[in-house]
């Protein structure tokens, strides 16, 4: 008898843990609260079996029961550990909510970041008139520099913080916090708050990464293939563009959309080269002139995106002529984008215009002549094909490794049209193949190696070669 | 959070009993689920919520919580009678929601059984932009589904 005591003894210990262990787990959010409710209960049944036990019980069973006790304190302590928050709009502890925000931080604030480290071979650098890539410079307000060609170069290009929090389930921040160059460059990339309503409807306001195009809201290095971005999403959609700005999102059926007011571009920054000058970027924006975008996405077939967006609104921002009339510059880019990825396979492509009013008057009070005109119509398209050889691999430790040789056929030019009186350059017209592969040991981790044989009309196009580490975390 | 425990078993098995029981699993079984699974089995206590309807099975389902980037999300997962994938609800999920997939990507999960087809870039489609949530959840439902065939083995004379 005394023996069997000595057993119980031993079983009530684990369970005086798990009891203790408990209450701490109980102030976590629901999900959590629902699976310590379940512990509980457990917990007071095994208790019964024991108190029916004494005196009497087999000791297999008292050994049974010991284990499951054991693995009942585990799981309570591991509830602990990794899931130590509340949930968001209550006291705890007896401190108010705000001095209570210590304890529920793991539940509220969420840090994740990305960054590219990019080395880059320049054939004939001396060469070099527009085909740097602009990521290289690409938050660069001086575009003479980027036209002066670079070289080689090995850029810790970017590395980007994100941070999020969550005041509740409904009302929520997020933001990232972008270091160019190693440090060189700091920018707010976006930062907004959002109000989530119901599924169709929930709005939006803050500094915002526009709806266009596949990379402009969604470019971590592990999204998409190739060291750069492809050319058409710099120059026709000038990713990364952000402005401040406020709007409705949500989905409906197989449709999401997304429609913002945001300020308009200032077109004082507009060149020959594209709108890239234009993004104010939400620091002491000129907000005269707003503009409108609008996005529309079919995303009904598992692995299938069909959608496009529309940009308009005028860019003058009080711009005058000598003879002080003041100018619109109405400006309209529209685009459509197609994704399909099927098994190993992945296929984008992105077709987009922009169309520019009163560019005449805008290239004289810019002074600009000859064939640095602005464009009146840009356009330029897009097709890229890759596929995972290591698609069929069994799931595993290595399931997420992907080897994905790929190809992307670029064509694009940035002065299509100019105004009566001015001529396009020939080395705004632009056709690109991009060869390359793309190896992720990892879901978060990717290599990619490329090479990039450009060519324009006026012969001064340079070929490059890329090597590329990025990361997510 | 999107639903309850509760209204998530009321809302995959509406007018049925549910019966909950917590299943103790050996490391033997851990083991075992592990390696049908291919992934992961950080449990060795499991809840199995059964369903009858009529006295006749109406499915089983299991509640999954994992890490996705940073931050966790929760998923039921039924499993119906026939051992393949009945249903899939989103309880919770902290993260911002511009990593969650759309609901026609939980939908193409429904009627699969654990085999190799059961994984993503195979019978599973990626989803640009949500990767991480895309691999959570396929790696959730091999689990739920590993352990629903070790559960059943055990509990076959």
């Amino acid at each position: 008898m005394a023996f069997s005591f000595r057993r119980i003894g031993a079983a009530l210990l684990p369970l005086a843990l798990a009891l203790a262990l408990v209450p701490a787990a109980l102030s976590q959010s629901a999900p959590t609260e629902d699976r310590v409710r379940d512990l509980e209960r457990q917990v007071e049944q095994l208790k019964a079996e024991i108190a029916a036990m004494k005196g009497g019980s087999e000791e297999g069973q008292l050994a049974e029961l010991e284990r499951r006790l054991e693995v009942l304190a585990g799981e309570i302590e591991k509830m602990k550990i990794g899931e130590a928050a509340v949930s968001a709009d209550r006291s705890e502890n007896g401190f108010g909510p705000a001095a209570s925000k210590i304890y529920r931080t793991e539940r509220g604030i969420s840090i994740g970041g990305y960054g590219e480290l990019l080395y880059q071979h320049v054939d004939e650098p001396e060469k070099e008139v527009i085909a740097v890539p602009l990521q290289a410079k690409a938050e660069d307000d001086d575009e003479e520099e980027e036209e002066e060609g670079v070289g080689d170069q090995f850029d810790l290009r970017r590395a980007v913080l994100y941070f999020g929090y969550k005041w509740s389930d409904r009302i929520l921040f997020n933001s990232e916090v972008e270091f160019e160059h190693a440090g060189n460059e700091v920018s707010v990339e976006f930062a907004y708050v959002d109000f989530l309503w119901r599924p169709q409807a929930n709005f939006r306001a803050g500094l915002l990464l526009l709806p266009v195009g596949f990379l402009n809201e969604l470019h971590e290095p592990t999204v998409f293939l190739g060291a750069n971005r492809p050319d058409v999403e710099q120059r026709i959609l000038p990713s990364t563009w952000k402005e401040n700005g406020f709007g409705l999102f949500g989905q409906a059926g197989p449709f999401t959309y997304r429609t913002y007011v945001v300020n308009g571009f200032d077109a004082t920054g507009f060149t020959d080269d594209g709108l890239r000058g234009g993004r104010q970027g939400g620091g002491e924006t000129k907000a005269e002139d707003l503009a409108w975008v609008g996005r529309l996405d079919y995303t009904g077939l598992p692995g299938f995106l069909l959608g496009g967006s529309v940009y308009t609104g005028d860019s003058g921002q009080g711009i005058e002529t000598d003879a002080g009339d003041e100018f619109g510059v109405g400006t309209t880019i529209f685009e459509g984008h197609l994704e399909w990825r099927w098994r190993g396979l992945e296929l984008r492509a992105l077709v987009a215009q922009a169309d520019l009013d009163d560019v005449a008057d805008l290239n004289a009070a810019l002074d600009l002549q000859g064939d640095e005109s602005i464009g009146e119509k840009l356009k330029g398209y897009y097709l890229q094909l890759g596929y995972d050889v290591l698609s069929g691999r069994l799931p595993g430790r290595n399931a997420g490794q992907a080897l994905i040789p790929f190809a992307r056929w670029e064509s694009f030019n940035t002065q299509d049209r100019v105004p009566t009186g001015y001529s396009a350059n020939p080395d705004t017209e632009i056709e690109s193949l991009t060869l390359g592969i793309a190896y992720k040991p990892i879901e978060q981790l990717i290599f990619k190696a490329d090479f990039q044989n450009v060519d324009n009309e006026a012969g001064t196009g340079t070929d490059r070669f890329n090597l590329l580490l990025g990361y997510v975390f | 959070m999107f639903v309850s425990v509760d209204e998530a078993l009321k809302l995959a098995f509406p007018g049925c009993e549910v019966a909950r029981r917590a299943a103790f699993l050996t490391p033997e079984q851990v083991r075992r689920a592990r390696d049908l699974a291919g992934v992961e089995v950080p449990s060795a206590l499991v809840n199995v919520y059964t369903a009858t309807r009529s006295g006749q099975p109406a499915g089983t389902a299991y509640f999954d919580t994992h890490r996705v980037r940073t931050l966790p999300e929760t998923l039921m997962i039924v499993v119906d009678p026939q051992g393949k994938v009945g249903r899939i609800e989103v309880l919770s999920f902290r993260e911002p929601e511009e990593y969650m997939p759309r609901g026609a990507w939980y939908r193409q999960f429904l009627g699969k059984g654990l085999d190799a087809d059961l994984q993503i870039k195979r019978g599973i489609h990626p989803v640009t932009g949500a990767t991480l949530t895309a691999r959570a959840t396929t790696d959730a439902v091999r689990r739920v589904l590993a352990l629903h065939r070790v559960l059943g083995e055990a509990s076959r004379p």
